[in-house]
């Protein structure tokens, strides 16, 4: 071979070469670029909690990872940030040397997200608390439960210290790890102290400073909490300091992460189930489905997560509830009433007009109930409407409530007040007892509107239509013809043997007039027509 | 100006353009100008590429066990470049190898090692160990899970010879077990023990090559009065150039279309469901698991000792019977062997 | 062997001189060669370069409610400086506070705050700093050295400060 000819393959060969290191040069740059999403962003504790992360990076690595992975760790928010607390709290004490409190409540997440925490305060979701009243709750104390303890049915092999039942069991471990407990100290006397007995004063301090001395601290000086109230992270927990509701219910600790807030998953550990299955009904619609399909797609991530600027594959429940979206300059609210126009809750559907405290307003007169109405139903659908804008005509929009508001109806006025003016009659008349769930047809009602009737109406609301039909109107109706009429009716008949004619006959009446309206007249065809051959 | 810029450095480096043509100059015989007799040549470019790609990583490894996975992490996923850098080496490491083995092969079929190149073939046999155990070394230091328990089935292998067994695997070791001194152990074997003994084996392997002359062949279809000779510069450098960049183009492609990845950390307290060393061990892996312990261990020592004077028993068969060629028959059983039990070894599970 | 090494060197340098051809193809293998490892050397070279940029920071300092006008707070970073955060007005913007190393410029001695001197001293040569770290008197004072200020920002009412942070991993 010639020398010229090997030159100018060695030249060639050069060339090569540097062909494939540009090669490797673009791998490199994709590699980067890939990655500058997957690396987490440079950490670095504050100076304040490096003690914490150091001991608790061996005790608890779990919570220390998690926040290393938060946007908190990224802008120098530590553990102290949090949980610092101060001596006169009720639930303080020294952690080495830093006065801290085991609970982080949406007063001291309000340091610093003060808009956020105001909003939620004015929402629905921090009154789930209020449910301690509520007729759910009487199911679980009471029926499922019992108010007080009670002995055990018989031994257990294996367990001598069962020597007694706590009945509330249900209701702590059921209830109120959605709604919220009431979160209590152990009293030295064994009873618990809560936010009622503590008396917190605006700064969240308790003002009842005598029952303090009451509270029952382990050998470390750190109040002990009562086991049926803490662990907790229901949405309207009753904290110490006054404060309702747990921000960490939705933003989980402790990376607190927004995208995770903004996935259906994170709403689906309460809003799913017989009674409101909104997950499921979410998951069946065309907004679950596409969901699905285009999550990579959704920028998750996201720093403000914009509807119609960050992504528009597809609506979380938290974008139409909640989220900023194009139209309102991309404000966030932390309250998911303020888009909501119909409360589908009750048994009978309520227009949510709400006056100043945010409670629905009942009057009927018109001129009276604009007087009284802050927000009307009306703007809370326009907010709601606003969203559904991104994708959807005005027409389309429109049409889809009339949908929905024709199917609410409906159900209001066929099976939700008959229903309701039946039960009414029942009590008023005496043939069934004040007490709740003793007699089956309370069982039937409830079944109706709690988990059927709401499945209907939260199917038809969020678009899944499976779920507004079979697992909705149809059991209703089903409820209502098959075991609500006949139970009626069977009490009536019992009572009137009893010698109670005169109740009975004015609860039959009820039921007769409501029967012969035309929406039931189907049951009652004029013989001649649709008689067998 | 060319003068007096010449003339500065001839004053401070005597040493003329006629000299170190002199120096480099060595006749290279023709054969040379066939690729498969240039193998000696790759390993000892690859060894270069090993030394400037070990010398970046050891930029950013750190040879602890606490810390070793995560500087390898760092290297193939932060730093930049690190991933190719990483697998150049690797691949670099692979190639040397078989380039070492291909050039043993064919020195051995042509009878390259036979009288007076006894001592150059015993000084290549001790580069072809250290290459095997500067492999073994650094794939232990990765520090993912085959790695460690790749060192630990050798010290295991260690115990199993008799006498000196135990002490060497201590030495090896720093102790009876891995722990927390035998990574830099294997760190300073594989960057700076290894490699020294390494360069200085190749200067004397060259050096006897060049005091003795390339063994020169012949072939059958050359016309005798072609010249015997070409010239190293330019001509066979350029060969070598051409090699070089050949074998970066390949390193590179490598490189890029199989990156190195990295396995799992290494846990001492889980076993690993199958255990292999790299593939340059197969065949002593598979050996060892035909035979029970001492007797694999000494056996396999046997061979390596018989390949280590393998000239002189070669030199007694030709002198003293009358399979002149009995080598190449050897050397075909043990090829197939070589193959055989590699090849076995990679397609069984365990 | 002497008459081979003759030989062989007239046979390199004749072509050098004799052919074109020869010269655009040594130019071709120049230019390869130099690309080709040219560019290795900069990979190379970018491998070595710190990959990190320097860790710097911002940090939460402080909600600015809880933050009054006159107050001041020391604040260490996570790599350990201690730095002194003080409020000198109530405008609400960033101006409003002045963040100060405590680290002496002259000889790296720490400063602390006087509050009944209102200045900042440096015990080592008598060195003195006033409120927004003007050197007042001592070594600082001859040199006009001023003690260091670390960037703040205020982003939806709370503080940041940009500080130098230690990696965790």
């Amino acid at each position: 071979m010639k020398l010229e000819t090997k030159q100018f393959i060695i030249g060639f060969l050069g060339l090569v070469f540097l062909a494939s290191l540009v090669l490797v040069q673009a791998m490199e740059v994709a590699r980067k670029r890939e990655e500058v999403g997957l690396t987490s962003a440079h950490v670095a504790v504050p100076a304040k909690s490096q003690n914490c992360v150091e001991c608790h990076g061996k005790s608890t690595p779990g919570i220390i990872d998690h926040w290393k992975g938060s946007t908190h760790a990224r802008k120098g928010v530590g553990c102290v940030e949090c949980h610092l607390a101060d001596k006169a709290d009720a639930d303080a004490f020294t952690h080495y040397g830093t006065v801290i409190a085991t609970i982080v409540t949406p007063k001291d997440c309000g340091r610093c997200h003060e808009k956020e925490t105001k909003e939620f305060d004015n929402s629905h979701h921090a009154k789930a608390g209020n449910i301690l009243a509520s007729l759910d709750n009487f199911l679980a104390e009471t029926v499922e439960g019992s108010r007080v303890p009670f002995n055990p049915h018989s031994p257990t092999p294996g367990r001598p210290d069962i020597t007694e039942v706590n009945g509330m069991a249900s209701s702590f471990v059921g209830c109120q790890q959605c709604h919220g407990s009431k979160i209590a100290l152990l009293g030295k006397d064994g009873s618990s102290i809560a936010v009622d007995d503590l008396k917190p004063g605006p700064n969240g301090q308790p003002t009842n400073l005598a029952i303090l001395d009451q509270i029952m601290k382990s050998d470390d000086g750190r109040p002990r909490f009562h086991a049926g109230t803490w662990p907790n992270t229901g949405i309207g927990r009753l904290n110490l300091d006054g404060s309702k509701g747990s921000c960490s219910a939705c933003h989980s600790r402790h990376d607190f992460s927004p995208r995770r807030a903004r996935q259906p998953e994170n709403c689906g550990k309460c809003h799913l189930g017989p009674d409101h299955p909104q997950k499921e009904i979410y998951e069946e619609s065309k907004h679950g489905v596409a969901f699905r399909d285009l999550k990579e797609h959704m920028n998750l991530d996201a720093e403000d997560w914009v509807l119609g600027e960050d992504y528009s594959q597809a609506p979380t429940c938290a974008t139409c509830h909640m989220s900023g979206h194009s139209k309102n300059g991309g404000v966030v609210t932390h309250d998911p009433g303020k888009r909501i126009s119909w409360s589908n809750r009750p048994p009978v559907s309520k227009v949510l007009d709400t006056d100043v405290d945010g409670k629905i307003v009942t009057e009927l007169d018109p001129v009276l109930r604009r007087e009284m109405t802050a927000f009307s139903a009306e703007e809370k659908r326009t907010n709601m409407k606003q969203v559904c804008h991104h994708c959807h005509t005005q027409d389309y929009v429109n049409s889809f409530y009339k949908q929905y508001d024709d199917f609410i109806v409906l159900f209001n006025e066929k099976f939700a007040k008959p229903g309701e003016s039946i039960m009414k009659a029942l009590r008023k008349n005496e043939l069934i007892t004040k007490t709740q769930f003793d007699e089956e047809i309370e069982w039937t009602w409830f079944y109706l509107w709690h988990h059927e009737g709401r499945r209907a109406r939260h199917g038809a609301a969020m678009m899944a239509p499976d779920y507004a039909h079979w697992h909705g109107m149809f059991e209703v109706a089903e409820r209502f013809y098959q075991e609500m009429i006949p139970q009626a009716r069977e009490i009536t008949e019992y009572a009137a043997e009893e010698g109670k004619e005169e109740q009975a006959a004015a609860v039959n009446k009820l039921i007769d007039e409501i029967l012969a309206r035309p929406e039931h007249a189907w049951r009652n065809p004029p013989s001649t027509e649709l008689k067998p051959e | 100006m060319v003068t007096a810029v010449r003339n500065w450095f001839s004053e401070r480096l005597p040493i003329s353009g006629v000299q170190i043509a002199e120096l480099t100059n060595e006749p290279v015989p023709n054969h040379l100008k066939r690729w498969w007799f240039c193998l000696g040549g790759t390993p000892a470019y690859l060894f270069v590429v090993q030394i400037v790609t070990g010398i970046l990583l050891a930029f950013y490894y750190q040879p602890a066990p606490s810390t070793a996975y995560e500087s390898i992490r760092t290297i193939t996923h932060d730093v930049s470049y690190g991933w190719y850098i990483r697998s150049i080496h690797k691949w670099a490491a692979t190639l040397m190898i078989a380039a070492v083995i291909l050039h043993q092969m064919r020195i051995y079929f042509t009878g390259a090692y036979r009288k007076p190149r006894e001592l150059n073939w015993m000084v290549g046999m001790c580069l072809l160990l250290c290459t095997l155990t500067i492999g073994f070394t650094g794939y232990s230091l990765v520090f993912e899970q085959l790695s460690y328990w790749g060192a630990t089935v050798a010290a295991n292998i260690c115990d199993t010879v008799p006498f000196a067994g135990v002490f060497f695997k201590r030495l090896l070791l720093a102790g009876d077990s891995y722990n927390s001194q035998t990574l830099p152990r294997f760190f300073i074997l594989h960057a700076a023990v290894l490699p020294a003994v390494m360069i200085g084996l190749l200067v004397v392997h060259v050096g006897i090559l060049r005091l003795q002359g390339i063994t020169e062949f012949r072939f059958e279809n050359e016309p005798d009065d072609k010249p015997q000779t070409f010239n190293f510069f330019p001509d066979h450098f350029y060969t070598e150039l051409t090699i070089g960049l050949i074998l970066m183009i390949l390193l590179s492609v490598l490189a890029t279309v199989l990156p190195v990845d990295l396995g799992p950390k290494a846990d001492p307290l889980t076993t690993p469901e199958v255990i292999k060393p790299e593939w340059w061990f197969y065949v002593s892996f598979r050996w060892l698991k035909l035979f029970s312990g001492t007797f694999a261990v000494v056996s396999s020592g046997f061979i390596v000792f018989v390949m280590f004077v393998w000239p002189f028993i070669d030199g007694w068969i030709r002198k003293h019977t009358r399979y002149t060629e009995a080598s190449v028959w050897i050397g075909i059983v043990g090829v197939f062997l070589l193959v055989g039990l590699t090849v076995w070894e990679a397609i069984v599970e365990h | 062997m002497n008459t081979e090494v003759s030989e062989s060197e007239t046979e390199v340098a004749e072509p050098i001189r004799r052919s074109f051809l020869f010269a655009v193809s040594a130019a071709v293998m120049a230019f390869g060669l130099t690309a080709g490892y040219g560019m290795f050397a900069w990979l190379i070279g970018v491998f070595l370069y710190p990959f990190r940029e320097s860790a710097e920071s911002w940090q939460f300092l402080s909600d600015l409610g809880s933050f009054g006008v006159g107050h001041s707070l020391t604040y260490q970073s996570p790599a350990g400086q201690k730095i002194v955060v003080t409020r000198l007005a109530d405008a609400g913007t960033v101006d409003d506070f002045i963040a100060l190393s405590s680290v002496c410029p002259h000889l790296g001695c720490q400063v602390h705050w006087e509050s009944n001197n209102a200045r900042f001293f440096c015990p080592c040569h008598n060195g003195a700093f006033d409120k927004v770290g003007k050197p007042l008197s001592g070594p600082p004072k001859d040199s006009d050295q001023t003690l260091p200020q670390y960037a703040l920002q205020i982003k939806n009412d709370l503080l940041f400060i940009e500080v130098p942070t230690t990696s965790l991993t």
